[in-house]
């Protein structure tokens, strides 16, 4: 599980994020002691900190580039300061990402995991079950048998992918796939749905994206 | 200064003078002076009179002549102390005295407005800041407990919209230096707009077409969101509800320039309200038919743009369509600065 640090001053907006952050299957650490707070950091070592600019002592930019001196951990600054000068300053800190309060929250959880997703080496083909998934192509393929997924079909299907055993709400897919410039509505997210579901059947997945109802979707 | 008007203020003296000859050639008269010395007094003393009057005529003329004509040339006025050096004559020193003094004044209570207005400046963005943060906490909150009351995200988003309009109000009204420019990619741009608006796109049933959009323009990236999303909201907020309702995003370029178009099928703006869009607080036709307008947007947009270097105009029919055009110059500096 992956372990995500969050500095921030606001007691309320950190209960909420450590809610949001847990429900979406991460582990979560919230910094105590803004004094040291670099020490703390080091002692936690999380596979990446959400870091506010305004925070007690040291202000969050000094503190990131205190921190670059020595760790490489991704940082996202989350901050309601809202200009360009300040982005800039950050990311050439050494930022992985900058995010203005406030923020939807389903965008907040896309852009901690597509920071985590470039941490990592990048995958360009995973299995699940026997299914052999090329993300590049589109293409799932078992034995001899290859099917290519459209470019939607391939966004819903990767998210769902990474998301394994936790339940997945429409909304969550709307915005990856409104993210990766795929503005399709509603009713075309729920065909796009039932063609990826036909198509795994092709390859012997059949009933593997379960509906709940009034929740989204699970694959299992 | 003329000499015509000069003589006509100093007829009086001219009075005078003629008055006191004529009791100096009575005297005369009186102690029998003989009549040549009597003509000889009158001529000199009429030719001092002129000399008199010449002398001090072209003494002023120069300054006065400086001084009208400077106010006329000069485009802020009150720098006309600047440009005028100090007189040699009593009365022109007494008005220079007093100019500087009345400058000075003035110099002063208007710095103090300054800081006032810098200090109000500050304290708004400040506050604004400040609020973001219960924003972001009840926005999270209901994301948590509520599952998922898209009205409330999209009350909040409303909020969080009005405030982005007070913030770059007071941006572009009082800050010079508040944006950075670098190269942005316009497709980015958009993205980052149309997915923060994907809730209303939805719930509104709006079709949307983005195509194009492969440019990179010099611009402020945060700068142009808030202009996208004003230009955005106005366009949902106009739709026409008895058509398919659709939104097109696309880019184009010329020799000079790339330009972004917002095009949507709404209700559009009646001819006469087109000139008048970008004027502050104009709400027009449509603002009052549908009330919740501030006619704020487009005038902090325009400005926005006018301090970025960009252009920004609309074309609109009347229940047709309005499209928003935004204008990025290409310039050869630019492509200076990208290459090195």
């Amino acid at each position: 599980m992956k372990k995500i640090f969050i500095v921030e001053d606001d007691r309320s907006i950190v209960s909420e994020l450590e809610a949001l952050l847990i429900h979406a299957g991460y582990a979560v650490e919230v910094l105590k002691d803004f004094q040291n707070a670099l020490e703390e950091i080091l002692r936690v070592l999380p596979d990446l900190i959400l870091l506010d600019i305004n925070i007690p002592y040291l202000n969050g930019e000094v503190l990131l580039q205190n921190l670059r001196k020595v760790s490489n951990i991704p940082v996202i600054m989350v901050t309601s300061r809202a200009s360009e000068v300040d982005e800039v300053l950050s990311m050439s800190y050494g930022a992985d990402d900058y995010i203005t309060k406030p923020y939807n929250p389903t965008i907040l959880l896309l852009r901690i995991q597509a920071v985590l997703k470039r941490s990592e080496k990048v995958l360009d083909v995973v299995s699940f079950k026997d299914v052999v998934v090329y993300l590049q192509k589109g293409m799932i393929k078992k034995g001899d048998i290859e099917v290519y997924l459209t470019k939607n079909e391939m966004i819903i299907f990767n998210y769902l992918l990474n998301h394994q055993n936790v339940i997945v709400t429409r909304d969550e897919l709307m915005t990856d796939l409104w993210n990766n410039n795929e503005y399709i509505n509603d009713n075309a997210l729920t065909v796009n749905i039932s063609r990826l579901r036909a198509k795994l059947k092709e390859v012997g997945l059949g009933e593997v994206i379960e509906t709940r109802k009034g929740m989204g979707y699970f694959l299992s | 200064m003329r000499m015509r008007d000069y003589f006509q203020d100093k007829l009086g003296l001219l009075a005078l003078s003629l008055a006191s000859l004529l009791l100096i050639v009575l005297i005369c008269l009186a102690f029998k002076v003989s009549g040549e010395a009597i003509w000889a007094i009158s001529c000199l003393y009429l030719l001092t009179f002129v000399a008199l009057f010449c002398f001090s005529f072209f003494k002023k003329k120069k300054f006065y002549t400086d001084f009208l004509q400077n106010i006329e040339r000069l485009d802020k006025k009150y720098y006309i102390l600047e440009t005028l050096s100090m007189p040699n004559f009593y009365e022109g020193k007494i008005l220079y005295d007093g100019l500087y003094v009345i400058n000075k004044a003035m110099i002063e209570h208007v710095k103090n407005y300054e800081l006032q207005m810098e200090d109000f400046k500050e304290y708004i963005e400040m506050w604004i800041h400040e609020v973001k943060i219960p924003l972001a906490t009840l926005a999270l909150m209901f994301h948590n407990h509520n599952e998922y009351d898209k009205k409330v995200l999209e009350q909040l988003r409303r909020i969080e919209s009005y405030l982005d309009q007070v913030l770059y109000y007071v941006r572009q009204e009082f800050a010079e230096k508040d944006y950075l420019i670098k190269e942005n990619l316009l497709a980015k741009m958009v993205n980052s707009v149309l997915v923060k608006n994907k809730d209303d796109f939805l719930e509104n049933q709006i079709a949307l077409e983005v195509k194009n959009l492969d440019f990179s323009v010099f611009t402020d990236s945060k700068w142009m969101t808030f202009i996208l999303n004003q230009i955005i909201n106005n366009s949902v907020k106009y739709m026409d509800e008895t058509k398919e309702k659709k939104i097109v995003i696309f880019g184009s370029e010329d020799d000079s320039s790339i330009y972004l178009h917002i095009r949507d099928n709404g209700i559009g703006i009646p001819l006469q309200d087109i000139p008048k869009v970008f004027e502050k607080s104009f709400t027009g036709e449509n603002g009052r038919k549908r009330s919740k307008s501030t006619g704020m947007g487009l005038y902090i947009s325009k400005k926005l743009c006018e301090k970025l270097g960009h252009k920004i105009w609309l074309e609109s029919k009347e229940h047709e369509y309005t499209e928003v055009i935004v204008a990025f110059a290409k310039n050869d500096f630019y492509q200076v600065v990208k290459s090195s």
